[in-house]
């Protein structure tokens, strides 16, 4: 037999490039982009914000309750700022964050630092919204009426991501959150009118949703249908449907649409924490259900039995079929529960706002789609999400209305130039349950 | 646990794939159920697991009757199954794969610590360690199977099914595993052994019960020759060897320098390989699956981008060319999996001869496709390569896997070629097949052309091979002359570099110009 040549492989190539560090280029990379995006965002703030409204603007804040009846349980004194100064402070805070991601590129909590800076951002809009001399009317911010204000867009949105946590962890994409939204928003309305009490309209939500959510999980598991046409079909049919009645319904017969809300119920002795107190203790009673609900989710899903057995049907069905879980009954039970969710979401928009009318709920189903992938379909990810989308559309709802020269188009679109970032992979990294939207078929 | 199974008859619409099984599996034995592919053990399988219902015949455990509507049942009833594709979730701890569908609860919560007990006292009975709190995903794929074993032990199974457990394993991690065997049944507990591999059924089975076609052929003992036992499988006399003159080798056809190629996660999944093909001969990069050699091939093929590196094929650098540039090269390519990118599975058989030369004439002209000359090249390829199909126009899913794979075989040899790459080329192929392509790889070979075979059965790449290079972590780990034989390789295969007084080292270039001038042995 010939003599066997055994050679070592291209040795150099071999200690050139230890796989260790290469396994962490890409994340790397990540992280890198959020630094920079970091960056771009602090020099945005202090070029614009601040630089660009000259030094002689002022903004003053104010902390004074909302929504409190009775005496005034505090004031604390309005604060006044230089525009420019603050502006160009929060700037540098944001950029050096950046500078902090890039240098030190942590490993964990990279999504909180971005979105520190996306709060930061919004505060200097603000800031500078609010500036006088300025082209705005108001002289004063509010800082609590922001947080209310944003707090109450976020309730709706956490409804409809706990909604779209429960369907997509078992395996179904629930892309209809935004027709249970009108559902429950409709008959919410007009059970909230005729018996004027809003248990009975959460009941309503409650069931509509649910059925709609069984109708999704009917037709993509008994005839394994593709979930997102499925689920764009309910949220298309929901509002035809409700600008049919609307018309029909609703118009003639005004008694059945008459706007009240709901009720705000104080946590007495919470209530009077200032700022605070009306942001977390002064709500309907729908935020602290909402509340709860998140706090059920998020441990039913991951300290539970039941949570471990969704997660298996929504990461791997025949693992779980494999011993005995199964699949089927999982998501029909996931998806109606969702719905129901989202159909008490749009109970609880509705409780806000009083009365129904086509298009109202304006897209937040597919905003908390988007808090939920933020979130990285976790209940806890998901609220943080829920209250920095809610902010952005809270700020674009009402720029408009303080005559500000900005286009608010831009900042209706940040949930979404958040979510293709974030789905991109542009920034951090998020990895939907791997059975997501797959029909699944025994065989 | 005893089992046995009574005239078991699975039947699917006029096909029979069990017929009249019967199967007696004793307590504290590892009994095998050993058949080719397409033999029908998958079914027998899902038919013990509760998956399916068996048309006629029944079930017995410990001698009684038993009806398995589904696998919590077959769980219950002591069967435990580690399957060929693990049931693990991968974003689980090894701690929440085991106790998944059994999970120890505490006042309604998931009792972690209740569950870790549990897995580290199985982990200590059987010598299968391994940490509770690791998520499956980070380990190697012998870990994870080692988490499939415990979890069916947690469950209690008293019956293991093992089906076809060592298609993923190292021939280290292998004897890993037939020690762990060898501890379960010590323990008393029965295994069901299910494999088309002949010497791992003489390694350690107790009882053979050999099927073919669908149907148990006989019962053997380990003692028996392995080519008694394949003949039995096969049901004729099978040459396992491949006969390959000797040959040597010209220039180098394929050249691949320093390639680095990312997975779908981003990952340098092949990290820094270099190889050299040359004219005449056959080169098998050889490795557990999942090593990097896929997406290698894959880069190779100009399916993949290549993040750095050179490939360079019969001296025209085509380092990230399109696919239909690298073909035009000279390139056949036999992939791995041959129904997702060797097929489309609907067309006919005709158009898929000529997939990858739609566009030239003469089964085209001017944009307009000349089908007579399609037919007729399929008919003629078809009868070349003996295609078993009804007609040339019968779509390619209602052939045989190994008819697909002559197929592809079939259109990629039909072109001039400089390089063959031909992956996993008898992967579930039956020992007919398996030969008959054996045989056209070394005749492409034997016409001067380089080939690379990419495989991850080793007896196929000592078998084939006039050079083995092993790959691992994305990286060749050695390249050897297959007369080393199969422990060097299985090292190699691990990670282990080797090198010694005989090595001649080639810096920076991971190529040798060894020729084997000796016919390769046959490794059995």
């Amino acid at each position: 037999m010939e003599l066997v040549s055994i050679i070592t492989p291209a040795a150099s190539d071999v200690t050139d490039v230890p796989s260790g560090n290469l396994t962490q280029a890409v994340p790397d990379t990540r992280t890198r982009v959020i630094g920079i995006i970091e960056i771009v965002l602090g020099l945005f703030i202090a070029l614009v914000f601040g630089l660009g409204c000259g030094s002689a603007p002022k903004s003053t804040l104010s902390f004074d309750p909302v929504n409190l009846t009775g005496t005034i349980p505090w004031h604390l004194s309005p604060v006044t700022v230089p525009t420019a100064l603050t502006n160009i402070i929060l700037g540098a805070v944001v950029a050096l964050v950046g500078v902090f991601i890039l240098v030190k590129s942590p490993k964990r909590g990279v999504m909180v630092f971005f979105g520190f800076g996306a709060v930061l951002f919004f505060f200097a809009v603000l800031l500078w919204a609010a500036r006088t001399p300025g082209p705005s009317y108001i002289g004063f911010l509010n800082l609590t009426a922001v947080l209310v204000g944003g707090a109450s867009i976020a309730m709706v949105l956490i409804f409809g991501s706990l909604s779209g946590i429960l369907c997509e962890r078992s395996g179904v994409v629930n892309i209809a959150i935004e027709g249970q939204f009108i559902g429950g928003a409709l008959l919410g309305a007009v059970i909230a009118s005729v018996t004027g009490n809003f248990f009975y309209a959460a009941i309503g939500g409650i069931v509509l949703g649910g059925l709609l959510g069984l109708l999704l999980a009917f037709l993509a598991l008994r005839y394994q249908s593709d979930q997102i046409i499925v689920g764009v079909v309910i949220v298309t049919m929901m509002s035809g449907l409700s600008s049919y009645l609307n018309l029909q319904v609703l118009s003639p017969y005004p008694q059945y649409n008459v706007g009240n809300q709901a009720p705000l119920v104080a946590i007495p002795g919470l209530a009077k924490i200032p700022i605070l107190g009306p942001v977390f203790f002064n709500e309907n009673a729908f935020f602290y259900v909402m509340i709860l609900l998140v706090i059920t989710v998020s441990v039913g899903l991951f300290r539970t039995r039941w949570g471990l057995r969704v997660r298996a049907v929504g990461e791997h069905p025949k693992a779980a079929e494999a011993v005995g879980i199964s699949v089927v009954r999982t998501r029909y039970r996931n998806v109606v529960m969702g719905g129901a969710v989202a159909g008490l979401g749009g109970v609880a928009f509705i409780s806000l706002h009083g009365q129904f009318q086509p298009g109202i709920t304006s897209g937040y189903g597919y905003i908390a789609l988007a808090a939920m992938i933020f979130g990285r379909w976790r209940p806890s990810g998901a609220v943080a999400a829920s209250i920095i989308f809610g902010l952005s559309v809270y700020l674009a709802n009402n720029l408009q209305t303080w005559n500000i020269p900005i286009g608010t188009e831009i900042l209706q679109m940040f949930p979404y130039i958040i979510t293709i970032a974030v789905v991109s992979g542009l920034i951090g990294r998020v990895r939907a349950p791997a059975a997501d939207g797959i029909p699944y078929k025994r065989d | 646990m005893h089992l046995e199974l009574r005239g078991v008859t699975k039947r699917f619409g006029s096909l029979v794939a069990n017929r009249n099984i019967n199967l007696n599996v004793e307590p504290g034995t590892i009994h095998c159920l050993l058949g080719e592919n397409g033999a029908g053990k998958s079914t027998l399988m899902n038919v013990l697991f509760g998956l399916l219902h068996p048309d006629e015949g029944e079930i017995l455990i410990d001698g009684k009757p038993v009806v398995i509507n589904n696998s919590g049942e077959a769980v219950r009833m002591g069967i435990g199954m580690v399957h060929q594709h693990f049931m693990l979730v991968p974003v689980f701890t090894v701690a929440e794969n085991v106790v998944l569908g059994f999970e120890p609860t505490r006042a309604g919560f998931l009792n972690h610590a209740e569950a870790d007990a549990s897995i580290r006292k199985a982990s200590e009975q059987y010598g299968l360690a391994v940490d509770p709190h690791a998520v499956v995903e980070e380990l190697s794929v012998g870990l994870q199977q080692r988490v499939e074993i415990l979890k069916a032990l947690n469950h209690n199974a008293e019956l293991l099914i093992l089906d076809e457990p060592t298609a993923v394993l190292t021939p280290q991690e292998i004897e890993g595993l037939f020690e762990i065997m060898r501890n379960l049944k010590a323990a008393g507990k029965s295994i069901l052994f299910i494999t088309h591999k002949l010497k791992e059924v003489k390694a350690v089975a107790d009882m053979i019960t050999v099927i073919r076609l669908g149907e148990v052929v006989g019962e053997a003992t380990p003692d028996m020759t392995e080519q008694e036992l394949a003949s039995m499988m096969v049901g004729r006399d099978v040459n396992l060897t491949v006969t390959k003159a000797p040959k040597v080798p010209g220039e180098p056809m394929l050249s691949v320098r320093d390639l680095v190629v990312l997975d779908d996660r981003g990952l340098p999944v092949v990290n820094g390989v270099s190889l050299d093909v040359h004219a005449g001969e056959i080169v098998a990069l050889a490795g557990v699956q999942g090593n990097g050699q896929t997406e290698f091939v894959e880069a190779l093929t100009g399916l993949r981008p290549a993040l750095r590196g050179t490939v360079t094929l019969n001296g025209h650098d085509i380092t990230n060319h399109s696919p239909r540039q690298i073909l035009n090269a000279g390139l056949g390519h036999v992939p791995e999996d041959r129904q997702a990118d060797g097929l489309v599975l609907s067309m006919s058989v005709q158009d898929n001869l000529v997939l990858n030369t739609p566009r030239v004439a003469p089964f085209a002209r001017r944009g307009t496709r000349n089908l007579k000359s399609v037919r007729a090249n399929a008919e003629e390829r078809v009868r070349d390569f003996d295609i078993r199909t009804t007609s040339v126009d019968a779509p390619t899913s209602s052939l045989s896997g190994g008819n697909q794979q002559k197929v592809i075989v079939a259109r990629e040899l039909s072109r001039p070629l400089s390089l063959l790459i031909a992956a996993q080329p008898t992967r579930g192929l039956d020992v007919g097949s398996i030969e008959y392509v054996h045989k056209r790889i070394v005749q492409e070979r034997d016409e001067n052309r380089a080939v690379l075979i990419v495989s991850s059965e080793l007896d196929e790449v000592l078998a084939l091979g006039d050079r083995v290079a092993v790959m691992f972590h994305g990286q060749i780990t050695g390249i050897v002359d297959p007369s080393v034989g199969r422990e060097i390789i299985g090292l190699l295969m691990t990670g282990s570099q080797i090198s010694d007084d005989s090595t001649v080292t080639v810096p920076a270039n991971a190529t040798t110009t060894t020729s084997s001038e000796n016919p390769s042995e046959d490794p059995s």
